[in-house]
């Protein structure tokens, strides 16, 4: 049962290309596991989006240069200060001893103000670099996404697209606002307070970076735990989510059921372990900031002894003595955060190389820009067409060959899965033939420019696609300057002139969401309206009557009968009683073409079709 | 497709669906909120007694350098008269008792108290949030409990999405708050000790330093107040930005159909760049504000050095007070931004409060049975409406006066067009909402006289969607019953045609399916389901009948096994197949919530009734191709 279920599933593209996209491919890489790339391929990828704003950028690093020399100029100078004061002879008068002091507490005045100055200019030039390529790549991603064929959107699902549209390009930005900025400040925040220290006492520098390789060490090993502890307290917290949605949603079942208490208890066991992931979190992240200090303390003990020691002999003074102080807490920052800039390159690297992926990705279709434009009657052939859909065996369509004359309707029928919607995406080149050709025209429609090719064949597809707007908006949704009366006129071919009338707003009435919900025949009505006022001199409509009673169905093949005179239609169905209206029928059957011919010929001879016509009838007849 | 009754009447958005965002802090909310860390109050007080201890040793750790080592041991002129909180008097204790240098007990005291100090701090903030996450465990699990068992009627009108976001987003937003609330302790109790501290040894440049406070205070406010409606803009252009994608990518192929790729990316562009700029502006907003607040506490050392060094020199203060000053500098500015950081997060965190308190409150039951009756060991079947009418909305009857006998044993097919009532009439024999007295009975007993736990235990029923239980497929037919074993689950599973697909699962009967059910059909799911009802063996089987399209085969092994789970039992089917249709015993046509028409296959289409042109219109047999 399990293989005859697979072949007669109904045929529905997302199967099938589901089935087809390797497993692996199904991205999901943690920043630990999967380094897609390395950081100099990320940055040379990156380069071409930074280099626009090169000079805000390389400025910013410059001016958070300047200002890191402003900062550690403050200390010394304090340092000059008590140095003046432990040093004063105990005559000295307040006077003289102000004249003195009050320079250098307005030069420390003046280094303050600069740096802030300068590091809020530099600052937000580089975050503002961060914002802008983000934006660079968002507007990038969302052209290259359109450009993608039905394989492409089978590999990555919508969520997957969302979450690198999102997430990632935020990781991005934060690569190049945050994570650079930060492994620029710390190289610049050591340098330059390693000299101040180097220059007022390199004895006692020496011996005060001596624990630095552990501070390192030990700010690595917890950014790693606390980064892997992070991503199960989110998964953690994803899980619990995903865990009340489904319950509610088939809430009605639990209570049918009786299984109330059993879900509660389930509940309460994915809740427990969500605080337990969080406690070991925090556990993780307040040990750490209760280490760190610990092991400052060390360099501060340093201090305390060495440096008395050095003050004893006169080799350094307690201004010297003093400044040190401040300088070790200038550096514990770099220190400290050197252990988790690894953990912030390792995300950067991952989010560049997920929305890289996504660019990598060339686009199934490719338009060859050529000078064909035509005045097209409509006219198709199809010249012994062959298709398969990758990592598939068998062929959904086999050496089909037929021609539509312009200003006819043709129907094609068939069972599902009988290959009738792939002929169909064949024809607008959202699939392109291993073998064979389609003629519009006379011409192979791959010399086409893509865009002409889908303004003048038109597919209104099965399942009936609407966007949050108003339904006038849907109806012309490929040229909003069409005209109110075309598109009332287009509505009412499709039978929907009663249910606008039953619109509070009318044709303008928003749908959606946040407007009014259309039934299923609604909606394939809509869809259909959007294909008829194209007037395209091919409209393709793919069993776009499903959810649309007979009655009214009639009525709209009808006016199409009115309203497409002269102009190429195709009407894909399984209806024998909708087929019968075209001009000629297409039989497909296991992607292979079985009878053409008119509904009398085919009704004369034995065969599929007088098969469907008669179990159709017969059921009418039981009415 | 078909949208069943009550989902096609609006939801009442209004009574639960308040849309807070901010919401100043209320003292009654507050504590309520308080009453959850109640039976953890022994670790909330401990860590309270922690961080007063840690507060106390991390101001002691520069009263040692300045005071002790500077003043004391480098220019030995300790100014006794000074405070140093009795730290030169127990370093030379220390110094004393263990015979070692003044210097090396200086060193080792300040060793051990950083030792303790930093130790203090963790315990505090371990002991903090484990009380706040456990505490926040309860009221998630209390409130998901209470969820649990609301009655239909407060699932019609609340989307599940809403309360979903009650159990997860707006405890998560109480979490921070009450972390957030703990750093805040974290801060400001220090402050005050290094306050207290700072007045006792010089009153005049602490009193010049404290003017800093109200001055960034007032500043922090007006940037939040600036901040908050930048982000709440960012906030908005970002969601337009995902719809737009979203909605997009989910319409591809009419998009491409269409030839909308240009417009439709100029359209994105256009919110794009609307939201960059608002990004440009926070940026710059956020990074001055933050460079400023960070940075500009330095300037406090130039008043230091330029009010406490004339002190000096007059001998007011000693050199290693105020080097301590410029030590402390730093805690005067802490609070202040972190409270700054805060701010939005509580009031935030209140609107989270409002509305998971609100949740809890509802409290809207099923009628039960003042003195219930019990159900015979096996009910015959029999089931009785009995001028039953009903609406969710008072007016607006959704069943008018429906009366009808069902034999036991009896399979009757409810048809009808959308909106008839077929779903509400099963739901209400199911008890999922209270109606009037004398509508429905069971082998003669009024369904109101039943505790609903038990009703429908003898009521089995599936649904059109099947909701598949995390768990193996075993777990899936037993559902918690113990009373279920394996082989009878197997038989149950035989008997309507389930076995064949699930040995086929790599792990047979032990196959664990996922909630989504990915790894199933939708026939095989139809199945199951039945296998689960069947395992119970209900005296009454109620069946939504799915109406997704199923290929011909299976369509026809389900066939046969919904003939077989009714047999011999009382079915009531909301049929959607005219082969469903054609095996029932009797036929009830509903149409606005009225009966119609009841009778044969033959006898109404004889009628020519609306039996007749639903037939002819709606049946899926007649558009599918066998």
């Amino acid at each position: 049962m399990r293989t005859s279920n697979a072949q007669s599933v109904a045929f529905r593209e997302d199967a099938n290309f589901a089935t087809m996209a390797p497993s692996s491919q199904t991205p999901h890489l943690d920043a630990f596991e999967r380094p897609f790339m390395t950081v100099r391929s990320t940055i040379a990828r990156l380069w071409p989006y930074i280099s626009q704003h090169a000079f805000a950028f390389w400025g910013g690093m410059l001016g958070l240069l300047v200002a890191r020399l402003f900062e550690a100029t403050v200390p010394f100078l304090l340092k000059e200060g008590i140095d003046l004061l432990a040093d004063r002879k105990p005559g000295m008068t307040q006077a003289a001893l102000t004249d003195e002091i009050a320079p250098i507490a307005l030069i420390i005045a003046a280094c303050v103000s600069a740096q802030i100055i300068v590091t809020i200019v530099s600052r937000i030039l580089i975050r503002r670099t961060g914002v802008l390529v983000a934006a660079d790549l968002r507007h990038r991603l969302y052209d290259h996404l359109q450009k993608q064929g039905p394989i492409f959107f089978a590999t990555y699902p919508v969520g997957d697209l969302m979450a690198r549209a999102i997430n990632d390009i935020t990781r991005v930005r934060e690569l190049i606002a945050g994570t650079s900025r930060t492994t620029m400040v710390l190289l610049f925040t050591a340098t330059v307070g390693l000299s101040f220290m180097a220059v007022l006492s390199w004895q006692l520098t020496l011996a005060v970076v001596l624990p630095a390789p552990l501070i390192t060490y030990f700010a690595h090993l917890y950014a790693q735990r606390i980064f892997v502890k992070s991503q199960r307290t989110q998964e953690g917290f994803a899980d619990l989510s995903t865990f009340v949605q489904q319950n509610l949603n088939g809430i009605r079942t639990v209570q049918a059921m009786a299984q109330e208490t059993r879900e509660i208890a389930r509940f309460a066991e994915t809740n427990q372990q969500f605080a337990d992931d969080n406690i070991a979190l925090i556990k993780d992240s307040s040990a750490i900031g209760a280490i760190m200090p610990i092991l400052a303390a060390i360099s501060t003990m340093i201090i305390i002894g060495y440096g008395s020691h050095l003050y004893k002999t006169g080799e350094i003074t307690l201004g010297t003595f003093t400044a040190f102080f401040s300088y070790l807490a200038l550096l514990l920052w770099p220190i400290r955060e050197a252990g988790s800039i690894v953990t912030q390159w390792q995300r950067g690297v991952s989010g560049t190389a997920r929305v890289y992926e996504i660019f990598d990705q060339i686009p199934e279709i490719r338009d060859q820009p050529s000078p064909l434009h035509p005045e097209l009657t409509g006219r198709v052939d199809i010249e012994d067409l062959w298709y398969r859909f990758p990592n598939k065996d068998k062929y959904a369509l086999q050496a089909l060959t037929f021609s539509i004359p312009a200003g006819q309707t043709l129907a094609i029928i068939g069972r599902v899965g009988s290959g009738k919607s792939t002929l169909l995406r064949l024809l607008v080149r959202m699939l392109e033939p291993q073998r064979g050709r389609i003629l519009l025209d006379q011409a192979p429609i791959h010399e086409y420019p893509l865009n002409y090719l889908r303004e003048n064949v038109c597919l209104v597809l099965q399942d009936p696609f609407l966007f949050a707007d108003s339904l006038s908006d849907n109806i012309a949704y490929d040229d909003p300057g069409r005209s109110p009366e075309e598109i009332l006129q287009s509505a009412q071919a499709a039978a929907l002139s009663s249910t606008i009338d039953a619109f509070p707003d009318g044709i303008e009435t928003i749908l959606g969401e946040r407007g009014v919900t259309l039934s299923g025949g609604q909606k394939q009505r809509t869809a259909l309206a959007r294909g008829i006022i194209r007037m395209s001199p091919l409209l393709i409509l793919d069993d776009c009557f499903s959810a649309v009673d007979t009655e009214t169905e009639e009525h709209i093949l009808s006016e199409l009968k009115v309203i497409r005179q002269g102009l190429t239609t195709l009407i894909v169905s399984n209806r024998v009683a909708t087929a019968r209206h075209a001009d000629e029928i297409l039989v497909l059957d296991e992607g292979k073409q079985v009878a053409f011919g008119s509904h009398k010929d085919l009704m004369t001879q034995p065969g599929l079709y007088r098969d469907l016509a008669q179990s159709q009838q017969s059921i009418r007849g039981k009415s | 497709m078909a949208p069943s009754t009550h989902s096609a009447k609006p939801r009442d958005h209004g009574v639960f669906d308040a849309e807070i965002s901010y919401k100043a802090p209320t003292l009654a909310e507050f504590g309520r909120l308080l009453t959850w860390a109640v039976p953890h109050r022994r670790q909330v007080l401990r860590s309270l007694g922690l961080v007063l201890l840690a507060s106390f040793l991390a101001i002691l750790l520069p009263v040692i350098i300045s005071r002790v080592i500077i003043d004391g041991i480098l220019i030995q002129n300790p100014m006794l008269h000074m405070p140093d909180l009795g730290m030169n008097d127990l370093t030379t204790w220390i110094a004393h008792q263990l015979n070692i240098s003044v210097l090396v007990a200086a060193l080792l005291l300040y060793g051990v108290l950083t030792l303790c100090c930093h130790g203090a701090y963790h315990l505090h903030r371990v002991t903090l949030s484990e009380a706040v996450m456990y505490a926040l465990r309860d009221l998630r699990l209390a409130l998901f409990t209470h969820i649990e068992r609301l009655p239909s009627t407060f699932f019609d009108k609340v989307a599940v999405g809403r309360v979903m976001t009650r159990v997860t987003n707006d405890i998560q937003a109480l979490f921070d708050m009450l972390i957030g609330i703990g750093m805040l302790i974290g801060e400001f109790v220090p402050f005050f000790i290094a306050l207290g501290l700072m007045l006792a040894i010089d009153v005049e440049l602490t009193a010049y330093l404290l003017i800093a406070i109200p001055v960034f205070g007032v500043m922090t406010y007006f940037f939040r107040l600036a901040t908050r409606q930048i982000y709440r803009q960012i906030r908005s252009s970002v969601s337009q930005l995902n719809q737009n994608l979203q909605e997009n990518l989910s319409g591809i192929q009419v998009v491409q159909l269409s030839n909308r790729e240009q417009r439709n990316l100029d359209a994105y562009q256009a919110i794009n760049v609307r939201n960059q700029r608002q990004e440009i502006s926070a940026v710059t907003m956020e990074t001055s504000y933050g460079a400023f607040m960070d940075n500009m506490v330095n300037m406090a050392l130039a008043a230091i050095l330029w009010i406490g060094g004339g002190e000096v020199i007059q001998a007011q203060i000693s050199l290693g007070s105020l080097i301590l000053f410029t030590q402390f500098i730093d805690m005067f500015i802490r609070p202040i931004r972190v409270l700054g950081q805060q701010y939005n997060v509580i009031f935030r965190a209140m609107a989270s409060a409002e509305r998971i308190f609100q949740a809890l409150d509802w409290d809207e039951k099923l009628r039960e049975p003042a003195a219930p009756k019990t159900l015979p060991k096996r009910l015959k079947g029999e089931v009785v409406f009995n001028r039953l009418t009903f609406g969710y909305e008072p007016g607006q009857p959704v069943i008018k006066d429906f009366s009808l006998t069902i034999a036991p044993g009896e399979k009757v097919a409810i048809v009808g067009p959308t909106g008839s009532g077929k779903s509400t009439l099963i739901r209400l024999l199911s008890r999922s909402y209270d109606f009037h007295d004398n509508a429905i009975f069971i082998d003669g007993i009024d369904l109101n006289d039943l505790p609903s736990a038990a009703l429908r235990q003898r009521i089995g029923v599936v649904l059109q969607d099947f909701h598949i239980f995390a768990g193996t497929v075993f777990d899936n037919i037993r559902l918690g019953d113990p009373n279920i074993s394996i082989d009878d689950a197997k038989q149950a599973a035989a008997w309507v045609n389930a076995d064949e697909f699930i040995n086929a699962l790599p792990q047979g009967f032990d196959t664990f399916l996922n909630e989504r059910g990915q790894n199933l059909s939708q026939g095989e799911r139809q199945l199951l389901a039945f296998a689960r009802v069947l395992a119970r063996d209900p005296e009454i089987l109620i069946l939504d009948e799915a109406t997704a399209s199923i290929d011909t085969e299976t369509e026809q092994t389900i066939q046969t096994a919904l003939g077989r789970l009714t047999r011999g039992r009382t079915s009531i089917l909301i049929a959607h197949r005219l082969q469903t249709i054609q095996e029932a015993d009797r036929i009830v046509v509903l149409k606005h919530g009225e009966l119609r028409e009841v009778g044969s296959h033959e006898t109404l289409m004889a009628a020519r009734g609306i039996y007749h042109t639903l037939t002819q219109l709606q049946f899926q047999d007649l558009a599918s191709l066998t």
